[in-house]
């Protein structure tokens, strides 16, 4: 009884903050509602404006997806080979552990200010890196062609709570498989392919869904400090359109729209890699 | 014996509590929430300005909210218009006034400058006041009124053995100076030094276009149509894009991510730079030049600049009318304009403090600030239309792709009126009525 009790706060917290707006958001998303004076019903209106008189939504879409498709596999896969890297216990792997845990822990907005830096065409440091190899230097966030990888970029690196969760499943591998594959000649490409990846696949699922939701809702951040959207849309994902188009230009019925439609798409994809990774991996019932 | 002591401390705690709260709400009296944005040298204006204000009303308190930044400031705005809690008082720019006149948020405030012993609008400069009007009611009181001027580094203009700009200076005369200005010395083919940093923007090409005989629509009033597609505004946005794409006395798109016009001014590597007003506090920054600012160059079609102003406007909704209302008569009173013109943030709105040392402090650069006072004859306002933001916001980023040669400019300009049509529909739909 003690514990159900405990839960009340969070339940308020829930209720209020997560629950209600939600609820009001889909309201809103059948409005024609400026935040000014009261809502107006307009039935799907909202949504069919989206698709076919709205210019910037299906960019904003489109933008989104290509950033999800490339920036979740990217993290995923860095975070695994940062986890295979660092999970053996040899010396100096804390440190170097803190070091790649270390982007996790900066403030967002700090994070996405460094990575300005880092891409900034004529000064920063990963162009001098590539202009020191004679190698040809991006405009990056500068030009309309680079912009998102400019974002991906950023967004890759920030892999310190995936290590982390990933070398806890490493950790969790009992070794004595390992010895029992040596044994009967398995190289370190089947150890790993044949123990290490099926059994540490339900960290790998939570971190892709955690990823594929972060590439899809997490990006406001990025985008607002890095790019603003431009140049000319280039990185303008679903989070900053929604936020433009509802607190900036208050059309909060079309923002509430998009909303629903972002929250529908990336549960879609969810469900997706649910059952994409339910036949793969590690089953000890079978 | 502990569940006694334990009550003690939750006594104590409690009894902490509600002394802060007490402390801190102190509920006697008039309350007005006043919202502003700025740098820290405009907030400090403004907290300069409350505390007068708290001197000669202490029975009234303004609580500022301080925003950070003109975008986060609109954010604010909408999401506590949603929330049904605007601030009482609020800075609004003309270009965003009638989204919020239309829909009947704002408190107008021309009954209350009728009765006013304070305010007196012959008083102010006229085209300060006029933007502020939505259908036939004043709904806000400006602070302020400066037009686009030329900022420029003195030092660099000794160096090239160039004139400063005068008042009357020509377009080609602005041209032949921005490229004189532009130095590329080791022939790398990106210049060292710019001559001009602008931003490719609608603000800032309007100056252009009305100095040409241009324009923006048909008639200010009840717009019906865009005319930026007529030979005079088209002139004169080629000639403005050419700035970048054909003489290069502008930063490209690279160089402009590397490090902006604004800050490439401040560090002594670009010459002119074109900005309003708001720009002065920081600049007063600048220790290794020395810099002054000049009128925009002057048109075929005569001398023209662009309104840069914001206005006191009180929320339909506020509590306590009668206590904003104290507030914004004191800011707008001859001591209230003093407090922040002193910032260097505005030029005041009322002809006795723009003509008076608080304005035109001789020690304080630029030194020719008058040349705020001087172009306002010249200053037009953009038209005052509900989807205006819309329709300046497109311009604008088509604007920008031109300028930096992502776009064919003429193709640019055509894009930008079929996208902006939907709202200069939407414009005159909602003047005629259903």
């Amino acid at each position: 009884m003690f514990s159900r009790t405990l839960l009340i706060p969070f339940g308020v917290g829930a209720l209020a903050l997560i629950v209600l707006p939600a609820i009001v958001t889909v309201i809103l998303a059948f409005t024609l509602y400026d935040a000014q004076t009261a809502p107006i019903w307009r039935g799907n209106q909202n949504f069919i404006d989206l698709f076919v008189i709205d210019p910037i939504f299906p960019i904003a879409a489109r933008n989104t997806l290509i950033f999800t498709a490339v920036a979740t596999p990217l993290r995923v896969l860095g975070a695994l080979g940062l986890a295979l890297l660092l999970s053996p216990e040899r010396r100096g792997a804390r440190l170097y552990r803190s070091g790649a845990f270390l982007p996790a822990i900066v403030p967002e907005i700090a994070y996405a200010l460094a990575w300005v830096w880092v891409l900034n065409p004529v000064y920063g440091p990963l162009n001098q890196i590539l202009g020191a190899f004679g190698l040809p230097q991006p405009a990056w966030l500068g030009s309309p062609d680079t912009a998102l990888s400019g974002l991906v970029l950023a967004g890759a690196f920030q892999l310190g709570e995936g290590m982390v969760i990933l070398i806890a499943g490493l950790k969790a591998v009992p070794n004595d498989l390992y010895r029992a594959a040596s044994v009967d000649g398995a190289g370190r490409w089947a150890r790993f392919w044949r123990i290490t990846l099926p059994l540490i696949q339900p960290w790998l699922a939570v971190l892709l869904i955690r990823d594929l939701l972060w590439a899809a809702q997490g990006t406001f951040t990025l985008t607002r400090v890095m790019t603003l959207g431009g140049p000319y849309y280039s990185t303008l994902l679903m989070p900053l359109y929604i936020y433009e188009e509802a607190f900036d230009r208050f059309r909060f019925g079309l923002g509430a729209a998009a909303t629903v439609l972002l929250v529908m798409a990336a549960a879609a994809a969810t469900v997706l890699a649910f059952i994409a990774l339910r036949g793969w991996g590690f089953d000890d019932e079978a | 014996m502990l569940n006694r002591r334990w009550l003690m401390i939750g006594v104590v705690w409690l009894v902490g509590v509600v002394a802060l709260l007490l402390i801190q709400g102190d509920g006697s009296g008039a309350q007005v929430s006043f919202m502003i944005f700025g740098d820290p040298a405009e907030i400090a204006a403004y907290e300069g300005l409350v505390a007068a204000f708290h001197e000669q009303h202490p029975d009234t308190r303004v609580e500022l909210i301080k925003v950070a930044d003109q975008a986060d400031y609109r954010a604010r705005l909408a999401a506590d218009f949603a929330g049904g809690t605007p601030p009482d008082v609020m800075l609004i720019n003309y270009r965003r006034m009638a989204q919020f006149a239309d829909a009947g948020v704002l408190e107008a405030l021309q009954p209350y400058v009728e009765a006013s012993s304070v305010i007196n609008l012959d008083e102010f400069y006229e085209n300060s006041i006029e933007p502020f009007y939505w259908d036939g009611v004043l709904q806000c009181i400006p602070q302020n009124l400066s037009s686009l001027v030329v900022f420029y580094n003195r030092d660099l203009f000794d160096v090239a053995g160039i004139p400063y700009p005068q008042m009357g200076w020509t377009w080609d005369d602005f041209l032949a100076t921005a490229e004189a200005l532009t130095i590329d010395a080791d022939g790398d083919g990106t210049p060292e030094q710019y001559g001009l940093g602008i931003e490719p923007s609608m603000i800032r090409l309007m100056p252009f276009i009305w100095g040409n005989g241009g324009d923006v629509v048909d008639f200010y009033e009840q717009p019906t149509g865009l005319t930026m597609f007529r030979e005079d505004a088209v002139t004169a946005y080629l000639w403005f894009v050419a700035l970048s794409t054909e003489h290069g006395v502008v930063p490209n798109r690279v160089q402009e991510q590397a490090q902006d016009s604004e800050n490439r001014f401040m560090n002594g590597t670009t010459a002119m730079f074109l900005n309003s007003r708001r720009g002065v506090p920081t600049y007063r920054g600048i220790t290794g030049f020395t810099w002054d600012a000049a009128a925009l160059p002057v048109g075929p079609a005569g001398p023209m600049g662009i309104l840069h102003a914001d206005a006191y406007c009180m929320a339909a909704a506020a509590k306590d009318k009668s206590a904003a209302w104290r507030f914004i008569e004191f800011a707008n009173s001859i001591e209230g304009q003093t407090l922040v013109a002193r910032s260097g943030r505005t030029v005041p709105s009322l002809r006795a403090v723009a003509e008076s040392p608080a304005f035109l402090d001789p020690n304080a650069a630029p030194a020719n600030s008058r040349v705020f006072l001087d172009t306002i004859p010249a200053i037009r306002a953009l038209p005052r239309m509900v989807y205006w933001v819309d329709i300046e916001l497109i311009f604008s980023e088509e604007i920008e792709r031109a300028f930096y040669g992502e776009a064919e400019p003429l193709e640019a300009l055509r894009v930008a009126g079929r996208r902006a049509i939907e709202y200069m529909e939407l414009e005159v739909l909602r003047w005629r009525g259903p």
